[in-house]
């Protein structure tokens, strides 16, 4: 690896010979380099990409405004020349998207991408040649990423081909060796893919990415469509090559333990965001996330003590690109979600009323066909109880009727009512929604309970373990009323315990 | 409660392709306790989804259950059962194989229900949710009424040509009452969907693929089923909303008491769930027991090798002990009469060229393991050559034409999916095999 500074020379003397020993010492390493005069292999600078729906002509033409789908926003990391960087979430996180984007196989939105230096997205000519050589990934799907007509010989040898490598003798050789450096046989040369197996065919499509001796690999998903077993030879088969060709990975998973098993440092994405990046140890021994946390504890772990483990695991569905929230986006569903400085209010109450504010501001909270306990359904939305036409003057006892009901659907925790203060703002902001004045209910509730993670989006720090969330920033910056105007600079906090 | 609900003996399912008979589940025995929650893990291509479908009866063809039996204990239903075939009943259980289909087929719902892998593509897209699942409570209500002439009753009357036309050109809903309707809503809350009201009239595209699953499970509880299996039901899901979905399946055994048969390949998820565990591999159980005793204390190999595969979230990295080859083909002329798991065991002996019964293994007193490591000690004296099979498999290979022709991927029977693929007999370290080794 060529990224050695002094330090780092002596650490690896010192452990030679233990690879794992060696990666951590050098991840550190490459962590207090950080700063230093170092470069990193790649650099992706505030990458965005986003997606157009309703994007046609003809939809131009009926004045549609065009709707983005914001898959990646404002991304930056690094990777350092050796070692493997993860990058996890949830479907739809924008975790794929990034890897494209920073191959530059997806036209960037915004934002650079440095290779050596330079930067991806201006490449032409012999360095445009270059870049392509030394970066290329492995897909999710060998089922769909193989050309069925064509043998596997043929398929890892025409990057070769493309780029007019050595001569077609030597290229067939070089080929055969591949074939036997990702534990096949020179002699299935002339097969096809489908007389392979999944495991099998993962490994035609390395030796296809290996072809041109690389310097960068992208592995989107490697292992996601292999059984478990399987999976384990292809993780210890790029383990390997990452020691005998000195590769550097960016490893796109949704699976954590691929993720603790293989890498070094580790990118946690939350729609489209890196909530939280740092080495692989310490976001697996400290997640300071919320989201980070919450998914590690989701994760069942295959041991006889997992039925008696403590989890906490978080309610709700990850909010659509299209709309992310304001400020924080893992704000919907944060079980650590911060209340105003001068409210005295218990954490599980305030997650419910965020949770009302939500349903409100969305106008998605249900009033129609509430049961009055009594048998009868009252249609708060058209003004029916019973058979009972009253739609003309809905009289103060159902509207208090539908109130308590839709209180004791979303607090039935404290049997319906809320502590003090906070009955009454709820009180009358649901019985300005049962009037039907949506927008006064979700101005009165955001007044009293407007939380900074909606007004500003936190700001991934610089330090090596770094996490983008208020609970960790700066309070004096997080005083109420203190508004700060748009995207100002408050969100960039500095992780002030590390 | 330690009452068996459900007892396997010897089923075999088999599916008769053009490439030749899949023996997808052979001899299996099992036996479910009412109210427990029986983990069936295994790879891709070991059989436990068609053990699913076996207990559903919703094999298709050209998939065929050829043998065994599957008892039933069920006092009411044995009754009813009884006069008219005295031979099908022992007790209060019912062997479900001796009982004609359409009895079978009424139990469907109200005994058994299934919870698929794949909400998305389970439900049909031009129905809303709450119509499909009203549609199921009303089969059930309808079954409940009459648990054996149900089937016959509403394939004449109700879902006869005629009305089928009819309802082509007028609306559907007539189908179901409003009773029906109201009974999904209450299922919807009951699996917690915020807003059942307004959700039960949404299409299944409005559904994110978590709130599908839990429709998907709403739906299977609308017979309010003795027995839930669930075939992978969070396969699909993010590792989040896999834990909701964990969670709600837990406490709805809990409030009813149901028993749960639970397909996965993820060990993490037997260990969250699972009472007891089945390790299937080519289509038989080769290890069972409670959890503890096939977690902390395996015997065959194979669980072995699985347990050691799977890489630790707490602990630092480190090699991973893969199982060498592929799981195996299933075409019976495939499957020699021994270990099916030898030519991958790295503790194969020459014991192991005879298949192996079930052995008692120390630990409770469910644990027993097809291995004869069960029962001999381990000795490199009588151990198998490392190339055994693989020579014995070029010498085969010699007499086949193409080796490889047979062994491209391929699905049988419709309905059956992944779980009936089989795969080269190679992979990697092994792949000598096949037409390389001449």
């Amino acid at each position: 690896m060529s990224t050695e500074t002094e330090t780092e020379t002596e650490a690896e003397a010192e452990a030679e010979t233990e690879t794992e020993a060696e990666t951590t010492t050098k991840v550190e390493i490459d962590a207090e380099a950080e700063t230093g005069s170092e470069q990193p292999l790649v650099r992706v600078d505030s990458l965005h990409k986003y997606f157009y729906e309703k994007n046609s002509i003809v939809d131009r033409l009926l004045g549609e405004e065009p709707v983005a789908v914001r898959a990646v926003d404002d991304v930056s990391f690094d990777i350092h020349r050796g070692e493997t960087l993860g990058l996890v979430g949830e479907s739809g996180c924008g975790k794929s998207t990034t890897g494209e984007t920073l191959l530059h196989l997806q036209e960037p939105t915004d934002g650079a991408v440095e290779f050596q230096g330079r930067n991806v997205f201006e490449l032409a000519g012999r360095h445009l040649d270059r870049f392509r050589r030394s970066a290329q990934v492995v897909f999710q799907d060998p089922f769909s990423s193989l050309d069925p007509r064509m043998t596997i010989g043929r398929i890892v040898q025409q990057p070769l081909d493309v780029h007019s490598v050595d001569t077609e003798a030597d290229r067939r050789d070089r080929v055969q060796n591949l074939l036997e450096v990702v534990g096949l046989s020179a002699d299935q040369f002339d097969r096809y893919p489908h007389e392979f197996s999944g495991g099998q065919r993962q490994r035609i499509a390395i030796a296809r990415a290996l072809a041109l001796e690389p310097e960068f690999v992208v592995l989107d998903e490697p292992t996601s469509s292999l059984d478990v077993s399987v999976q384990a030879e292809v993780l210890n088969l790029l383990d390997d090559l990452q020691d005998e060709f000195d590769l550097t990975y960016l490893l796109i998973s949704h699976d954590l333990s691929v993720i603790r098993h293989v890498c070094d440092r580790v990118a946690v994405m939350y729609l489209g965001e890196i909530v939280e990046i740092g080495p692989v140890e310490n976001i697996f021994a400290e997640p300071k996330h919320p989201y980070t946390q919450a998914l590690l504890a989701s994760v069942p772990r295959a041991s006889t003590d997992e039925k008696e483990r403590e989890r906490e695991t978080i309610s709700g569905d990850v909010p659509s690109p299209r709309d992310p929230p304001s400020g924080c986006r893992f704000r919907t569903r944060c079980p650590e979600v911060i209340p105003p400085a001068d409210l005295e209010i218990e954490q599980s109450t305030y997650r419910d009323l965020m949770n009302l504010r939500e349903r409100v501001e969305s106008r998605e909270l249900s009033l129609e066909l509430v049961d009055d306990g009594e048998g009868n359904r009252i249609d708060g939305s058209s003004g029916r109880v019973g058979n009972v036409d009253v739609t003309d003057e809905r009289t103060g006892d159902e509207t208090r009727a539908i109130v308590g009901a839709v209180k004791d659907r979303l607090f039935s925790a404290g049997d319906g009512t809320l502590p003090g203060r906070h009955d009454e703002v709820v009180t009358a902001a649901l019985e300005a929604a049962v009037d039907d004045d949506w927008q006064r209910a979700a101005a009165m509730l955001r007044e009293e309970y407007e939380s900074v993670c909606e007004r500003v989006n936190p700001g991934l720090g610089e330090e090596a373990h770094a996490v983008a969330c208020h609970l960790y920033g700066d309070p004096d910056e997080l005083v109420p009323g203190d508004r700060p105007d748009g995207e100002s600079n408050v969100g960039r906090e500095r992780d002030e315990r590390e | 409660m330690s009452e068996d609900i459900i007892r396997i003996r010897d089923l075999s399912t088999r599916f008769f392709t053009a490439e030749g008979q899949v023996n997808a589940v052979s001899d299996l025995e099992l036996t479910i306790e009412r109210g427990e929650v029986f983990g069936i893990v295994g790879e891709s291509g070991s059989g436990k989804s068609v053990t699913a479908l076996s207990v559903m009866d919703l094999v298709e063809s050209p998939g065929e259950i050829t043998g065994g039996s599957i008892e039933y204990r069920n006092p009411a239903f044995a009754d009813a059962i009884r006069d008219t075939h005295p031979d099908a009943v022992d007790g209060e259980l019912v062997d479900l194989l001796a009982i004609p289909r359409e009895t079978r087929q009424s139990l469907r719902g109200t005994s058994f229900s299934m919870v698929f892998q794949d909400p998305e593509s389970s439900f049909n897209p031009t129905l809303t949710v709450g119509e499909q699942l009203a549609e199921a409570v009303e089969v059930q209500r309808r079954a409940s009424a009459n648990p054996r002439s149900t089937r016959a009753r509403t394939n004449r009357s109700r879902y006869s040509l005629g009305s089928y036309v009819l309802s082509t050109v007028l609306p559907s809903q007539r189908y179901v009452t409003d009773e029906s309707r109201n009974r999904a809503v209450e299922l919807l809350e009951l699996v917690g969907i915020p807003d059942p009201v307004e959700r039960a009239d949404e299409y299944p595209y409005e559904y994110s693929g978590g709130m599908l699953q839990r429709a998907m499970i709403a739906q299977a509880l609308a017979g309010e089923p003795d027995v839930l299996i669930a075939d992978e039901p969070t396969t699909a899901l993010d590792v989040t909303i896999q834990a909701q979905i964990l969670d709600l399946l837990s406490d709805l055994q809990e409030e009813t008491g149901m028993t749960i048969l639970l397909i996965t390949h993820n060990l993490g998820v037997v260990a969250w769930m699972c009472d007891r565990v089945g390790v299937m591999y080519a289509g038989e159980i080769v290890e069972r027991g409670q959890l503890e005793d096939v977690f902390d204390r395996p015997t065959h190999p194979y669980t072995k090798g699985l347990l050691g595969s799977v890489p630790d979230l707490e602990g630092a990295g480190g090699r991973l002990q893969p199982i060498p080859g592929n799981v195996p083909s299933l075409l019976d002329r495939e499957m020699p009469d021994r270990c099916y798991f030898a030519d991958r065991c790295p503790k194969a002996m020459d014991e192991c060229l005879e298949h192996p019964p079930e052995f008692d293994v120390e630990g409770s007193d469910e644990h027993a393991a097809k291995c004869y490591l069960a029962e001999v000690e381990y000795t490199e004296s009588r151990a198998l050559p490392a190339d055994y099979f693989e020579l014995k498999d070029a010498s085969e290979t010699d007499e086949r034409p193409v080796a490889a022709d047979d062994e491209e991927p391929h699905r049988t029977g419709s309905g059956t999916g992944q779980e009936t693929e089989t795969t080269p007999a190679g992979d990697g370290s092994t792949s000598g095999s096949g037409g390389d080794s001449e």
